[in-house]
């Protein structure tokens, strides 16, 4: 690329100005990673002053192929998938559409976008007990909306299944916001003469969206896109809040943090397991990483061909 | 002529009648919730065990006189915005500095870079390594290495990345034939331009901050360093929590952050840009 | 954008200058890190004992740190590598690996003290005030004592409400069949019969932990019998223990109880919406809190037909007090925990706390204790403080009436029993 800054050593001043940035990432979050990588082939306890022995693969052995503690892990991986599926598709269409509508010069505008970006503001715990009391069944509203109806529910306490869509729910209600907010930011960079010219031309809501909307905001979308697949196949804190360790709705995220930590069941004792839960994170890392980077090169691909 | 901007105006108004449809429906489902935390902040802890979603007719407002003094709001309250403020501001600031080289391709491996930004997205949670790195870099229980933590965040190292490519490239051609310098033309003229950009990730990384728990309490262990969340976990218990406390805490510890985004929401949403950028 | 800059700068600045106000002078005195997770009436009562104690060692100040329990293990690993602890709550020792185990990890309180990281208490003199049986139990490992127990709680009983009962002419059931004929008499009324929190899933299988006591009153012995292969979950004994599993969730539990969080459970109860509720002792606390004048009582859950197998409570050993082997400060951690173990203080602290006593001269004087008091000799530790499951076995190896809906999928107790023997033989397999 073109550099206009200057010659010679001028040239070295972005490389300058980018360092402490990037030195910073590379000591806080990519050395560490490394560290855990490598953790994932041990037997290592994480308690200062245990010894640490070379396991080869054995923890991934046993995270992937022992028994059928394996293939619930498995099970657990499907349901992450399509958790990722449904959360990424619906989040990603209603924050649009928000931002989109939200864009215009609409009454109450600032009440609408403050109200959607408000749950992003109060972290899980908190978002865990407004839906706990929501969608009490014992007369909490939703029940009682639903009694009208002549139907009932036990909501989060229902089978899997339910209880599983009902943190789909959540999960896209708690995070709208940010992709709304992503979105309402792409929109500030389209002039207003684009839109001024092609209302002029005739064109109407959709046309507007279609020719003029969707491809200019092929950053943000890429930026979406990415934010709420990654999101949604390493989230578990709702699922622990709102339906705890029940087996059939178990997302891997949720599965490495309570092996890691021991919290699958009650007040058992559980063993420090560093080397095992590295083992386990590597697993999702990699699926991750199997979704992420395609998803990325093909909407970088896409980027260029529109934006050139 | 005449008919085709009737025909708009109909069309127009259509469409504000389905976005108002659409904007209330999903509001119900935002305000139900929300105000199930108002009701219980106002109930006494009784009055929620017996019947934890009736409506709140005590208001009792003593809960938020509680939680302000049982949780040290006053003094841990500052220690969060000490922290938040100083990390994002410092992250703010170096990540302008990461992201414009690679958006505009002013750095060699750019592409790599940005590859190893977006890895960072999926990399694996490394509690344990991370703080035993702290832990020999003298910085456990220190202000500063806490800090330290947050000064990373792929997320908006992606959306400002994203921004960025969005500024036409005359810009730098043009300011650099005038004579600006490449740190005066980030800091004058990039700055202001992702305006909205910056004030997204501000607000994202802020409450990031803001609500953090786990890392006060592993990396915090002076009682003089504690952020404010760490002061909540008075209200939590093994055997049950005082949910109406905590909800009425919460309703305080997030009021900082509504400010924040209210502030903020004008640079996000200011339209300014779009008159300074032209394609 | 400026203006916003300096704005922040300034805000900054001013949160630095009124915080360097607040930090206080360095105190030029021996400072003892105590850390406890978080349990409000345990830090309320640590609270005024360390006020105490700094007025009685005026040369020794006390920084205690609350963490949350989940967060304990967590926080006790990290403290110790830095070297920033002194005195450290540690739960009671439990799922020990046994000779008959292969292939399984030590608990993390073993890995601690195989580490090096605790002190060794076995001659300190306040280990005496506690009763001989606990600290082999619950604080021993390999013939020295590491952890004083401070107390015990139950979770095998049954609150009912008296009044209730005695409208209807009945009296506390005793065995499983008057269980169910007293449920049944409820019904006729259109009263539930219980609750639990059945949306935290625990407190359901918790529930019916008497359950399984009833059916295997020696639970170490059903640990070993399950891991030597001569017990299974799907033989005959087992399968009535299913099959009352099965009628306790469904027929017993209210319609809802699914979706009832385990913090509101004790307020359906004392409520009076459900006549009976499966629970541990230190829901008592809440109850009182919520309906101080109810009349209620605490029986072991009757799961047998034989009343005599409906006498045991089951339970655990609740929190403890370790000191940090690398600890500088170990004279004064010593004195700590001496004066804590002084048995008017201990006493302090079980009435505060609502614990079952590991101190043979304390009570528990409260409601519960005394409900609670009569099978106290008949105390034995659950299930769930033995088990440890083989690497590879499944998620239902394990007998949890919560699996049967409509808390989980199934509802049929053959077809259960032996999934769950299933899951659990593929972890023993996966061993060979």
């Amino acid at each position: 690329m073109n550099y206009y800054f200057g010659r010679g050593g001028a040239k070295l001043i972005p490389y300058l100005l980018l360092l402490p940035g990037v030195a910073v990432y590379f000591l806080i979050s990519l050395g560490p990673s490394i560290a855990t990588s490598l953790y994932s082939l041990t037997d290592a306890t994480g308690i200062q002053g245990a010894p640490i022995r070379w396991i080869g693969l054995e923890n991934y052995r046993e995270f992937l192929f022992m028994g059928q503690a394996s293939r619930d892990n498995l099970d657990a991986l499907g349901r992450t998938l399509i958790f990722c599926l449904c959360v990424t598709v619906i989040q990603f269409v209603l924050g649009l559409a928000a931002a989109v509508i939200l864009n215009q010069k609409l009454r109450g505008r600032n009440f609408f976008r403050t109200l959607y970006f408000m749950p992003v503001i109060y972290g899980v715990v908190i978002q865990g007990l407004m839906w706990t009391l929501f969608l009490y069944p014992l007369g909490g509203p939703m029940a009682n909306l639903l009694r009208w109806f002549g139907g009932r529910s036990e909501f989060l306490g229902g089978q899997p299944a339910e209880a599983f869509a009902w943190v789909i729910v959540v999960q896209i209600w708690a995070n709208m916001g940010i992709t709304m907010m992503i979105f309402l930011a792409g929109l500030q960079t389209i002039s207003s003469e684009l839109y001024e010219a092609a209302v002029i031309d005739g064109a109407g809501g959709w046309q507007l969206f279609r020719n003029v909307i969707w491809p200019l905001l092929t950053p943000s979308v890429n930026t979406n896109l990415t934010l709420n697949l990654i999101g949604s196949l390493q989230a578990w804190q709702l699922f622990m809040i709102l339906l705890g360790y029940r087996n059939g709705t178990q997302v891997l995220g949720y599965l490495i943090y309570a092996t890691g930590f021991g919290q699958t069941s009650g007040s058992v004792t559980t063993s420090f397991r560093q080397g095992y839960a590295a083992a386990a994170s590597m697993v999702l890392f990699f699926l991750v990483l199997a979704i992420g980077l395609p998803v990325q090169r093909f909407l970088r691909r896409r980027e260029e061909r529109i934006l050139g | 002529m005449k008919k085709t901007a009737g025909a708009t105006r109909l069309r127009l108004n259509w469409g504000e009648v389905f976005s108002y449809i659409f904007l209330i429906l999903l509001a119900a489902a935002y305000l139900g919730p929300i105000l199930m935390l108002l009701n219980t902040s106002l109930k006494t802890m009784p009055s929620f065990m017996r019947d934890a979603t009736a409506f709140a007719k005590e208001l009792n407002f003593k809960n938020f006189a509680d939680a302000w003094v049982k949780a040290n709001f006053p003094k841990y309250l500052l220690n969060t915005m000490i922290y938040a403020v100083s990390a994002t501001l410092i992250y703010i600031v170096t990540s302008v500095f990461v992201t414009f080289p690679i958006a505009r391709g002013y750095v060699k491996c750019a592409n790599l870079l940005l590859t190893l930004y977006v890895v960072a997205l999926f990399l694996p949670p490394s509690l344990i390594p991370q703080f035993q790195l702290i832990l020999n870099l003298g910085l456990y229980n220190n202000p500063i290495g806490y800090i330290l933590l947050f000064l990373v965040n792929p997320m908006g190292v992606m959306i400002l990345v994203n921004f960025i490519k969005t500024l036409p490239r005359e810009l730098d051609e043009a300011a650099a034939l005038e004579g600006c310098g490449y740190f005066r033309f980030v800091v004058s003229i990039v700055f202001p331009l992702i305006r909205p950009a910056i004030a997204t990730v501000v607000v994202l990384h802020s409450i990031g901050i803001w609500n953090e728990i786990i890392a006060p309490t592993i990396y915090l262990t002076n009682k003089n360093y504690y952020p404010i969340t760490r002061g909540l976990i008075v209200f939590q218990g093994v055997y049950g929590s005082n949910w109406p406390t905590l909800a009425a805490a919460v309703l305080m510890l997030t009021a900082p952050m509504m400010i924040l985004f209210l502030f903020l929401q004008r640079y996000i949403v200011s339209g300014l840009t779009s008159g300074s950028v032209k394609g | 954008m400026k203006k916003l800059l300096s704005l922040l700068f300034a805000v900054l600045l001013i949160c630095l200058s009124l915080n360097s106000v607040s930090a206080a002078p360095a105190a030029q005195k021996t400072t003892l890190s105590v850390l406890i997770h978080q349990n409000p009436p345990m830090v309320a009562f640590m609270e005024a004992f360390n006020a105490k104690f700094e007025e009685k060692y005026p040369d020794i100040k006390i920084d205690m740190a609350v963490v949350n329990a989940n967060d304990l293990s967590t926080v006790t690993q990290t403290r110790l590598t830095a070297n920033d602890i002194d005195v450290i709550d540690v739960f009671g020792f439990a799922n020990g690996v046994q000779p008959y185990m292969k292939n399984v990890d030590a608990p993390n309180w073993q890995q601690l003290i195989e580490a090096g990281l605790l002190m060794d208490l076995s001659d300190l003199p306040f280990v005496q005030n506690y009763d001989a049986a606990t600290v082999a139990d619950a604080g021993s490992f390999d013939g020295k004592v590491y952890e004083v127990n401070l107390g015990r709680v139950s979770y095998s009983g049954i609150y009912y409400n008296k009044e209730m009962f005695a409208e209807k002419g009945l009296s506390a059931p005793t065995t499983w069949s008057e269980l169910v004929d007293a449920c049944k008499a409820f019904a006729e009324d259109g009263i539930p019969c219980m609750t639990a929190g059945g949306k935290d899933g625990w407190p359901i299988f918790v529930g019916a932990y008497g359950l399984i006591g009833s059916v295997y009153p020696d639970q170490a012995a059903l640990v070993e019998g399950l891991w030597t292969g001569s017990l299974k979950w799907n033989d005959e004994k087992s399968l009535e223990m299913w099959e009352k599993m099965k009628i306790y969730a469904q027929d017993m539990m209210e319609a809802g109880a699914s979706g009832v969080a385990g913090d509101a459970a004790p307020g359906r109860f004392a409520s009076g919406a459900v006549a009976m509720f499966p629970g541990g002792t230190w829901y008592a606390a809440a109850i009182e809190e919520i309906a101080p004048e109810l009349d209620w009582g605490y029986i072991p859950f009757p799961g047998s037909d034989d009343s005599a197998d409906n006498q045991y409570l089951f339970g655990k050993y609740d929190q403890g007090w370790s000191i940090a082997a690398k600890t500088p400060n170990r004279d004064a951690a010593i004195a700590y925990l001496s004066e804590f173990s002084d048995p008017d203080n201990y006493q302090e602290f079980v009435t505060a706390v609502g614990f079952i006593p590991t101190q043979p001269t304390a009570k528990l004087d409260t409601r519960i204790g005394n409900e609670v008091a009569p099978y106290l000799e008949n105390f034995r530790v659950g299930y769930e403080q033995y088990w440890v499951a083989p690497k590879g076995a499944g998620q239902f190896a394990n007998p949890w009436a919560s699996y049967f809906k409509p808390f989980g999928t199934y509802d049929d107790a053959q077809t259960l029993a032996d999934k769950a023997q299933a899951d659990l033989q593929s972890g023993l397999d996966a061993l060979k």
